[in-house]
Formats: C-alpha cells, sequence, structure tokens
C-alpha cells in the first residue's frame, strides 16, 4: 500500500504515558512541525484520538507529519492499514518497549524499513535492540537506534528528545531548522543549548534485523495462520458462545488486520450492541490493560501480614482477596498498594527490571513529576 | 374475501366514545399493558400525561409512572426501561422534546423500542401553541419509526400497532406517533375501541432477546467503540432494521389489525380521487380533512384535483409515492414545517417529496404550501393553494414554487 502522496511524507510517531507525556509529546511533535515549516514544507501535528491519557500512565501516540512541500491526503487515526509510512519512532518511556502500544499494535508497527527508533531511556542502543527484537518488530528493519538520557540535557524530557530526533531525521530537517524555528517562538537558551548538545552527542547505531529473527513475528505467523484457517464463525445468529470465540480471536489478533478481521459482520451483531460479559467468577475475555505498566508492585509474602489494604485501596481490582495475588494481567501499576502497605512488603519495581533485569535509569515516577511539573 | 373477523362477537366488546386524542392514546397505553410511563408536562402533550395518571389513580391499570423533573430525564428513564426489558411510554412537545434530545437520539442508535407520543408544537422561541411539525422531524435521520394520526380513532390504533412493529425482533427501533398539537389532542371526536382480546392476539408481551438484567445474562449494551472495529457496522444494522420495518413489519401489522379490528388503513399512503386527477395536495395529519373538504368542491367545479395522505414519514414510503403521483402534472405540498435556508428555501416535507419523486422520468411539478408560526389553516387559503396548483399544471411551470399562504405582508 502506499500512494505518491503518501511516500513523500515524513511521519514522526511520538509514543508517551499519562498527561505529562501528553504535554511533553505534544511539544516535541510540535516543534518538529515547526521545524519542517522552517524547512519549507506543509506540516501537521496531532494526538491519536482514541487515547485518553488522563490517567497517569496510560499509553498514547502523537503524530508529527512533514509534506514534501505539502500534504494533499486527509490523515488517519489509525495507521497501520496505510502501510510502511514512519521515518521515526521515539518512546518516552523505555517501559513501554515491553508492551504494546495504546493502538494494540508493534512499537514498529507502520514503520519504514529504514525507520529510526529513538528511547529516552539510559540503557545502550544494544540492549534497545534485543527488547526490539523481543517484544516490537515482526518486519525486516534495517534503520538506527539512538538512545538519549534526555535528563542530562534538561530536566524537561522534550529537548534532549528532539535532539536525538532531528538526527534521526537525517536531513529531512535540519539542527538549523530547529533550533531557529524553537528560538522564534520564544524558547530560551537552555532549551535550545540542550537540543544542540543532544543532537551533537546522539550517535545512531546502525540495525540490520530480519523478520524471522524477531519474536513477534514467529509468533504473530502462528496466530495469523491460526486466523486464517479457523472456520467462518462471521454468519451464524447471534449467541453467546460464538460471540466469546470471537472476543477470543480478536484478543489474540497480532495484526490491525487480523484484529478488525475477527469483527464480526453486521448481519450478526445484536441490535443496540448488546456485548456478552463475564459470568461471576470467569474472567473476561481480551480486556487486559497491563500496557498501561512503567512499574508493577512485587510482594514479598515474608513481609506480609495479610490485612488485605492493598485488595481494598486498589482502584482496580487487581488484587485478588484470598490468598492476597495481584492480577498483572489487569495491573496499571498505579502504586497505592505499595503506598498503603503497613509492613512495606509490596515495593515497586520498573517493568525492565522485572522482565528484563534491566536497571532502567531514566524514569519519571509520578511523585516526581509531581514534584518537578506539578502535574 | 377470506374469512377473517370483520364483525365483532358477541363477546368481543368494542366501545364507541367521544374523545380527545389525548384520552384516546392514553386508552391505547392502557390497552398495551405498558409497565414503565415517563412523564413530564408540556402543553399539548400534557393531557396524556392527565389521563394516564387519572387512569393509574382509578385503579384502572398499573404501570410505573415516573414523574421526572424534565424531559431530558424523561426521555433517559424510559430509554434505561426498555433496556432493562420494561414496555414504556413517553411523549412531549416543541421544544420540550428538543430537550429530550440526547436520550431521544441513543434511544434510537441504541434499538430499544420505546412508543413515544408527540404533540406536535412549534418551536421555541418565540413560546408558540401553535402547530408545527419540526418538533418530530427534527430527529427525522436518526432511526425513529414517525407515523402521523388524521383522528383520535387513529391515534389509539397508531399507538397500539407502534408496540407491535417497535419490539418486532428484527425491527427494535423506537416509533414516534405524531398528533398535530391542538386539533387532534384537544379536541374530542368519536373513537371505538378494540375488543381486549384483539390487543391480547396483537400484541404479545414484550420479551427483548437479550434485556440488561443481572439476573439474566450478564451483558453490556451500547459501549464505547472504536469506529476502525464496528463503526459501520453497528449503524448497517439499524439501517436494516429500518428496512425490515418498511417491507414487511409495518405492512405486516397493519393488516393484521384490519383483520382483527375492521379498520382498515393502507399502511403508507392513504389516495383519494387518483385516477383522473392531474393535480394532487399531499399533506399529513389532521388537515387532510380539510384538503379532502376542498377537492370535493373543487371537483364539483371540474378541477380534477386529488389527495394523498402520508401516514409514515420514516419509514418513508417513496416507491409507492413514485408509483401513486405517477402522470399527476402538479403535486402540492401542504406542509406544517420549514427549513430555512434548504434548497428552494423549502420545507421538510416538500424536500422529502422532490428526493422522493426526482427518479421519476415524467416527475410532477412540486409546490410547497408552508403553513409556518402555527397559525390556522383555512378553507379559502387551500383554495388559493388549490388555485395555484391548478395554474401550474396547466402552464407546466411554476411561478413560485414555495409559498406561505398564511402571511400578513409579502411572501418573500
Amino acid at each position: 500500500m502506499g500512494s505518491t502522496e503518501l511516500e513523500g511524507l515524513t511521519w514522526i510517531a511520538v509514543h508517551g504515558r499519562g498527561v505529562l507525556h501528553t504535554a511533553q509529546g505534544s511539544q516535541i511533535a510540535l516543534t518538529l512541525s515547526q521545524a519542517g515549516i522552517n524547512a519549507g514544507r506543509e506540516a501537521y501535528y496531532y494526538m491519536r484520538y482514541d487515547d485518553s491519557p488522563e490517567r497517569v500512565q496510560l499509553p498514547l501516540i502523537y503524530y508529527s507529519v512533514l509534506g514534501k512541500p505539502s500534504i494533499d491526503v486527509v490523515l488517519p487515526e489509525e495507521v497501520q492499514p496505510i502501510g510502511e509510512i514512519f521515518n521515526a519512532v521515539a518512546v518516552l518511556d523505555s517501559s513501554m518497549l515491553v508492551h504494546q502500544t495504546s493502538q494494540r499494535a508493534l512499537m514498529l508497527d507502520g514503520s519504514k524499513p529504514d525507520c529510526a527508533l529513538v528511547v529516552n531511556t539510559s540503557m545502550k542502543p544494544e540492549q534497545v535492540l534485543k527488547l526490539v527484537k523481543k517484544y516490537n518488530c515482526a518486519q525486516d528493519w534495517n534503520g538506527r537506534i539512538i538512545t538519549v538520557r534526555s535528563s542530562r540535557y534538561h530536566t524537561n524530557l522534550v529537548y534532549g528528545v528532539v535532539g536525538a530526533l532531528t538526527k534521526a531525521l537525517d536531513g529531512e530537517i535540519t539542527l538549523e531548522n530547529v533550533v531557529d524555528s524553537m528560538e522564534a517562538t520564544g524558547n530560551k537558551v537552555d532549551a535550545l543549548d540542550a537540543v544542540r548538545q543532544s543532537h551533537e552527542d546522539a550517535e545512531p547505531m546502525p540495525v540490520s534485523l530480519k523478520a524471522a529473527e524477531c519474536e513477534p513475528f514467529k509468533t504473530k505467523s502462528k496466530l495469523l495462520e491460526a486466523y486464517r484457517s479457523a472456520p467462518s464463525i462471521q454468519s451464524d445468529p447471534w449467541d453467546r458462545a460464538i460471540y466469546m470465540q470471537l472476543k477470543q480471536r480478536a484478543a489474540e489478533a497480532p495484526t490491525y488486520e487480523s484484529r478488525t478481521g475477527s469483527m464480526p459482520r453486521w448481519e450478526v451483531l445484536a441490535p443496540g450492541l448488546i456485548e456478552f460479559n463475564q459470568r461471576p467468577g470467569e474472567r473476561n475475555i481480551g480486556f487486559k490493560t497491563s500496557f498501561a505498566r512503567t512499574f508493577r508492585p512485587v510482594r514479598d509474602p515474608k513481609l506480609c501480614v495479610d490485612c488485605k489494604l492493598c485488595h481494598i485501596f486498589c482502584p482496580d481490582g487487581a488484587v485478588d482477596f484470598n490468598p492476597i495475588r495481584i492480577d498483572y494481567e489487569y495491573c496499571k501499576g498505579c502504586g497505592v498498594c505499595a503506598s498503603v502497605c503497613g509492613p512495606k512488603a509490596i515495593f515497586m519495581i520498573h517493568e525492565l527490571k522485572a522482565l528484563e533485569d534491566i536497571d532502567e535509569q531514566e524514569f519519571l515516577t509520578l511523585r516526581k513529576a509531581l514534584i518537578e511539573y506539578a502535574y | 374475501m377470506s374469512s377473517v373477523i370483520v364483525k365483532a362477537e358477541p363477546k368481543t366488546v368494542m366501545k364507541r366514545q367521544i374523545w380527545t386524542g389525548a384520552r384516546a392514546v392514553a386508552e391505547a397505553v392502557r390497552m398495551a399493558d405498558v409497565d414503565v410511563i415517563a412523564a413530564y408536562p408540556i402543553r399539548p402533550y400534557t393531557g396524556i400525561m392527565n389521563s394516564l395518571a387519572t387512569m393509574i389513580a382509578g385503579g384502572e391499570f398499573h404501570a410505573e409512572y415516573v414523574v421526572c423533573d424534565s424531559e431530558h430525564s424523561q426521555f433517559e428513564v424510559v430509554k434505561h426501561a426498555s433496556a432493562v426489558g420494561a414496555r414504556t411510554f413517553v411523549g412531549s412537545s416543541g421544544t420540550g422534546l428538543v430537550y429530550g434530545a440526547e436520550a431521544v437520539v441513543v434511544t434510537a442508535l441504541g434499538q430499544l423500542p420505546v412508543v413515544g407520543v408527540v404533540g406536535c408544537r412549534a418551536l421555541d422561541d418565540p413560546g408558540n401553541f401553535g402547530m408545527e411539525w419540526n418538533d418530530a422531524l427534527m430527529f427525522r435521520d436518526i432511526g425513529w419509526l414517525m407515523s402521523w394520526a388524521k383522528d383520535p380513532q387513529e391515534a389509539l390504533d397508531m399507538v397500539l400497532v407502534a408496540y407491535r412493529i417497535s419490539e418486532n425482533p428484527s425491527v427494535m427501533l423506537p416509533h414516534f406517533v405524531a398528533l398535530d398539537g391542538a386539533t387532534i389532542t384537544h379536541v374530542a371526536s368519536p373513537v371505538t375501541t378494540p375488543a381486549k382480546e384483539h390487543v391480547a392476539e396483537f400484541l404479545p408481551p414484550y420479551k427483548p432477546r437479550n434485556p440488561l438484567d443481572p439476573r439474566a445474562e450478564p451483558i453490556s449494551k451500547a459501549m464505547h467503540i472504536a469506529p476502525s472495529l464496528i463503526g459501520p457496522e453497528q449503524r448497517k444494522g439499524v439501517d436494516a432494521a429500518m428496512k425490515k420495518a418498511k417491507e414487511e413489519v409495518i405492512p405486516e401489522a397493519w393488516r393484521l389489525w384490519a383483520d382483527l379490528t375492521g379498520r382498515r388503513y393502507p399502511p403508507f399512503l392513504e389516495a383519494k380521487h387518483l385516477e383522473d386527477s392531474e393535480c394532487v395536495l399531499l399533506t399529513m395529519g389532521a388537515y387532510s380533512k380539510d384538503i379532502d373538504y376542498v377537492i370535493e368542491r373543487q371537483r364539483r367545479r371540474n378541477r380534477k384535483i386529488g389527495s394523498v395522505r402520508l401516514r409514515y414519514f420514516r419509514p418513508f414510503p417513496d416507491d409507492e409515492l413514485r408509483e401513486m403521483l405517477k402522470g399527476v402534472k402538479a403535486v402540492g405540498v401542504v406542509d406544517f414545517s420549514y427549513s430555512l435556508g434548504s434548497p428552494h428555501h423549502g420545507s421538510v416535507l416538500y424536500n422529502e417529496v422532490r428526493a422522493a419523486l426526482y427518479d421519476l422520468k415524467d416527475r410532477p411539478l412540486a409546490m410547497s404550501f408552508i403553513f409556518a408560526g402555527g397559525r390556522e389553516m383555512t378553507i379559502s387559503e387551500l383554495e388559493g393553494a388549490c388555485e395555484a396548483l391548478t395554474q401550474t399544471a396547466r402552464s407546466g411551470r411554476i411561478e413560485k414554487p414555495v409559498r406561505w399562504p398564511t402571511i400578513r405582508g409579502e411572501d418573500v
């Protein structure tokens, strides 16, 4: 897929979490768009409309699109189906690398074969590549990885990321475009210096990855095979059993196409959009919210006194009552359980530490964000 | 004809009363054994609310009668009661109906078989008890079935038939029965009530397949969706339901009603003198009687004019209308609505009729006579309309397609 108009566009995706990154993602996308205009191109930017990151840590995506020189198409919200479009993907919170995006897609879905991945992290590019192979890529990728420790350049992570992104965009817009447009819009010296320094320090690591080397590709192939060979359950009249089968298939669908393809035809929809729920005691199929986590609570059973406060206070009911057990499919990592635990038996560890034993240093806790940014 | 029940048998009692439209509708609601009634007073619908309250207080039937704080709550209450599995009744007029708009829209798009009566009343500003159709017509696009009665008798029949149509599992759409405010709601005329046995046969209890009831199968209803996943499919479901209503359910319901009660209405369009008419006056509701009276007078003066009364506005019977008006030279729409800024600065019914007739090879010339502002129509104005229509048919061109016959001053 892809027409002449779409091929000429420079498209950047910025992934973040929560209201803080909503503001900062907006600032990054705006800065790039202004730089694009400075470079003589038409530029748009927008947040993915379906995202609602009012809640702390819910993921969101910002898009910045630069024309060549103009943009002649209406821009889609669901970008996956229109093919390979991203020149650069930026990730503001590295824990997003072990989860699906807000679009329930892989981080590199929809990216061009030579796309650049910019990650705000203390990890080394090699570590990022390992994560990408395991969690984020299901296509051939001959691009590059840039890691940036944005807190080194400024308390506002925007400037470090912009500097790295400008390097990643490799001439589509230049550092001059970015700095000039930032100056013209009243940015102070410290911000401009941060961008310049980050740009200088950024060291793109070239990547040459085959789809077959990536875990998601293997899983995806299996699931797609199963999806293609599954008997059609589209033409039967609406009933609960069939509905639950559909729901299961849609939940496992690895691609945008297979997910939308798993949706029922209109003829089998119950009038008034009825959806069957789980019965008491059953689990709800296909509604996992673990993608919202930066940190996960871990309980030390030796310290726990079974007071049940974590169960009572969990806003999502993600702590089972008896025995006390954290349900990692629904836990969103808010930290309330750790906060109310008397004996401090629950502590929060970074997702990357829990899943990959990586000590991420570049993260923003809610507490820090409240202090720094008063959100 | 076959051996259908046309005459009442001794056991089945059909009584004849002189009732206002409001009282007649209340009787229909009682006979339909409605479970939940949400009420909020606004003239001219208030009479219905009063009649129902009187009946319930007098022990004539039992229903949950909820007097809400506003029309907005009123329509919300019946929407949710219907989702849970109750048979519901609601009503409003004019600006009140618009106040409930949020719930009105959701009721249709959520496919809930609520039956409501609109006492058509002019919209504010200014406050006006006069009759205009715009309040009901405002909701013409979203999936409500809409029908216009011509007298209290038809109002009663339409409300009862509405339940059968709405609750049909392949339809499941809400239904407005629109009554010309004051003219039908507050004028008493003879009404024959159907027998209890007829209604019992005609209207089985309301049993939705998937009610929002935790004692039944736990379900969610009308949750937030992503358009990429299910957007058009949901809309198509409502579209298909409307088509089913038009093709099958509405004609079948009126056929059965005719067999049971002997009152035979053509489901969609009632026509007079079409065999030899070169001009036709088209309208909905009570003023069709005035039109029929006027065209008789015109025919005595050798003017070949006929009339068409539209019973259902949604679904709009465009194919049947094309068939009926084929070969007619001019059609004049007697329209109690306005559609400011629409094509030809016309009116709602006029634009719909024009759209319906577009596909005819030799389409009739179309005129609109807008009776706006709620001012009562007089016979002389109707005769003027006939004059203009005949003139148009004779000359083959329309001098001024859209006219406001009741206006004082220049009709610019």
